[in-house]
């Protein structure tokens, strides 16, 4: 895919990007946040406007045409992306998980998989920094970070998968 | 001073209303402030007797702030750095625009059996296109996501820095115009090496402008940028130096200073009250009677110089390697002239020469008034005048 950048003095920059049929996707990025996206069928037709997006809204829209909310393909956990392989991934502890009720020491999670536990989520609270003699109970969510094979250890150990 | 408030709330009355005007009928606000100041001035409300704005001392001074802001953001606009990236097309698109279209201008004018500055002041009135009419029509009408949009862009961008050079010689010209040459030759040499301290200063004193912004207050933010603004271009009037150069200079110097982004959120509603009223002041200046006797070299002007810079910017289109019916459309683009031509004008009335007090600034306002509605029309009409242009000249439709 080849995107192609240019300035547009005075008023933002503008984004063009290939679809592949010789139509082209134009983002027109105002200096006021403002977002226009355009499609261009061919080198010599006009562009067509399709729709036009304040700042806050093209961020949140965005993010989930980037995959952060679902994605249906991959995986259907959170997952953020830190460089190229390491993952900031959400696991759900299942109420017959194997660790429910052990403690982060006892499970060896970092040991089997690779993966490290960052935060437990428990309903509202959040227990940053866990140590080996903290608790993990059924229903509480796991932020893990690891290499991207560790973390789909991680995933299938936890969840029985 | 109850009187002048009334005066100014006059004065707010009828911007808001031709703005709204403007923005109903889709079209540039600045032609219908021109007319809204024309209309409630002396000359036509204060000739019937009706409550009228007086072109007072105060109005004159807010409109050269005005002034001083329009061409503040053109230089905090403005980047040496894109210039000098995209040197090759812009500067050979810039050049043809600027040799087609000012020399045309001057011609005119020396036809017309006028001094050399003020054909002079003719040319650059002609030459230079309106950066706020033209990049609001390519907006609306969608261009902006189309190739054409570059050239034109890029053709503004070129006529900022031309302008720049040509208002500071063209001010000394009229200010130091009657000790002969001598006398222009010192104002000349006052006015660019005015000018090239502060160039100077802007390129290397970078660091210094980030120091006097960096403060959270929104408040003390735009006091310290106006305190700095204004200033300079009162010291550089002073010297009998252009101020709108000066401003432009210093907008150059803020643009690298990390807080562009900044000052166009928080002082662009100034710009856009002063900017305004100047605008209505050229209205309150403009006697519709001397505009009847400028129709003559009005409409040698515009039957020249609309076609001149279709195809300059025809000529700018295909040095960026378009297709006939898009470089069409970069000329068609570039054809609407405002906010500098009026800039122009208004240095022109404080010339020596009846030519200068009356005609040229007359000239002007019927000139822009002109020139940004057909400009927006043509835009917006494109494809009966590429159909108009393309329908005899079979090797021309070969791109």
């Amino acid at each position: 895919m080849t995107v192609y950048e240019s300035d547009l003095p005075g008023v933002g920059k503008k984004h063009e990007i290939e679809l592949g049929d010789g139509a082209r996707l134009v983002i027109v990025t105002h200096n006021t946040g403002k977002r226009e996206v355009f499609r261009r069928e061919s080198a010599d037709s006009d562009s067509e406007k399709l729709f036009e997006l304040d700042d806050e809204l093209a961020r949140q829209v965005g993010t989930l045409l980037e995959g952060a909310y679902f994605q249906p393909v991959q995986s259907t956990d959170i997952e953020t992306l830190l460089g190229d392989n390491t993952l900031l991934e959400w696991v759900e502890v299942g109420a017959d998980s194997d660790v429910a009720g052990k403690t982060l020491g006892a499970s060896d999670l970092r040991q089997a998989t690779g993966a490290s536990v960052i935060a437990i989520e428990r309903g509202d609270e959040v227990i940053t920094s866990p140590g080996g003699d903290a608790m993990i109970e059924a229903g509480d969510t796991l932020v893990v970070i690891g290499p991207r094979a560790a973390c789909r250890d991680f995933v299938a150990l936890v969840t029985g998968a | 001073m109850a009187a002048e408030l009334l005066e100014f709330g006059y004065l707010f009355v009828v911007l808001a209303v031709t703005g709204a005007i403007a923005l109903r009928l889709g079209l540039s606000v600045i032609p219908l402030y021109v007319v809204g100041g024309v209309v409630v001035g002396p000359y036509v409300a204060g000739r019937f007797g009706l409550p009228y704005v007086a072109d007072s001392e105060v109005v004159t001074l807010l409109a050269e702030l005005g002034i001083v802001l329009l061409l503040f953001f053109l230089g905090l606009e403005f980047s040496l750095d894109r210039l000098r990236a995209a040197r090759s097309n812009i500067g050979r698109a810039g050049a043809i625009d600027l040799l087609v279209n000012l020399p045309l201008g001057v011609v005119i004018g020396l036809a017309l059996g006028w001094s050399v500055v003020e054909a002079f002041l003719l040319g650059g009135i002609v030459y230079i296109s309106s950066s706020a009419i033209v990049t609001k029509t390519l907006i609306d009408l969608g261009w902006i996501a189309d190739p054409e949009s570059e050239p034109i862009l890029g053709t503004l961008v070129f006529e900022d820095l031309a302008i720049a050079v040509y208002l500071a010689a063209v001010t000394s010209l009229v200010l130091g115009g009657e000790g002969g040459l001598v006398a222009i030759g010192r104002s000349l040499a006052i006015a660019f090496g005015f000018l090239g301290l502060l160039l100077v200063l802007v390129q290397y004193g970078t660091s210094l402008f980030t120091r006097v912004l960096d403060v959270e207050n929104q408040e003390a933010f735009v006091l310290r940028a106006l305190a700095v603004v204004v200033p300079v271009a009162g010291a550089a009037l002073a010297l009998g130096v252009s101020e709108a150069v000066a401003a432009f200079f210093v907008g150059m110097g803020f643009s690298t200073s990390g807080h562009r982004e900044t000052i166009e959120r928080r002082l662009t509603s100034v710009r856009d009250v002063f900017a305004a009223i100047f605008f209505f002041w050229i209205g309150l200046g403009t006697d519709p009677t001397l505009l009847a006797a400028v129709v003559v070299p009005l409409v040698i002007a515009v039957v020249l110089t609309a076609p001149a810079k279709v195809v300059s910017g025809y000529l700018g289109g295909r040095v960026y390697d378009l297709s006939t019916h898009r470089s069409l459309r970069v000329g068609v683009g570039l054809v609407p002239r405002g906010e500098f031509s009026l800039v122009i004008a208004a240095l022109a009335a404080s010339g020596s020469t009846q030519v200068m007090r009356e005609v040229i600034p007359a000239f002007a306002v019927g000139y822009v008034l002109v020139m940004s509605a057909l400009g927006t029309v043509l835009m917006q009409r494109s494809d009966l005048v590429e159909r108009l242009v393309f329908r005899g000249g079979s090797a021309k439709t070969e791109s």
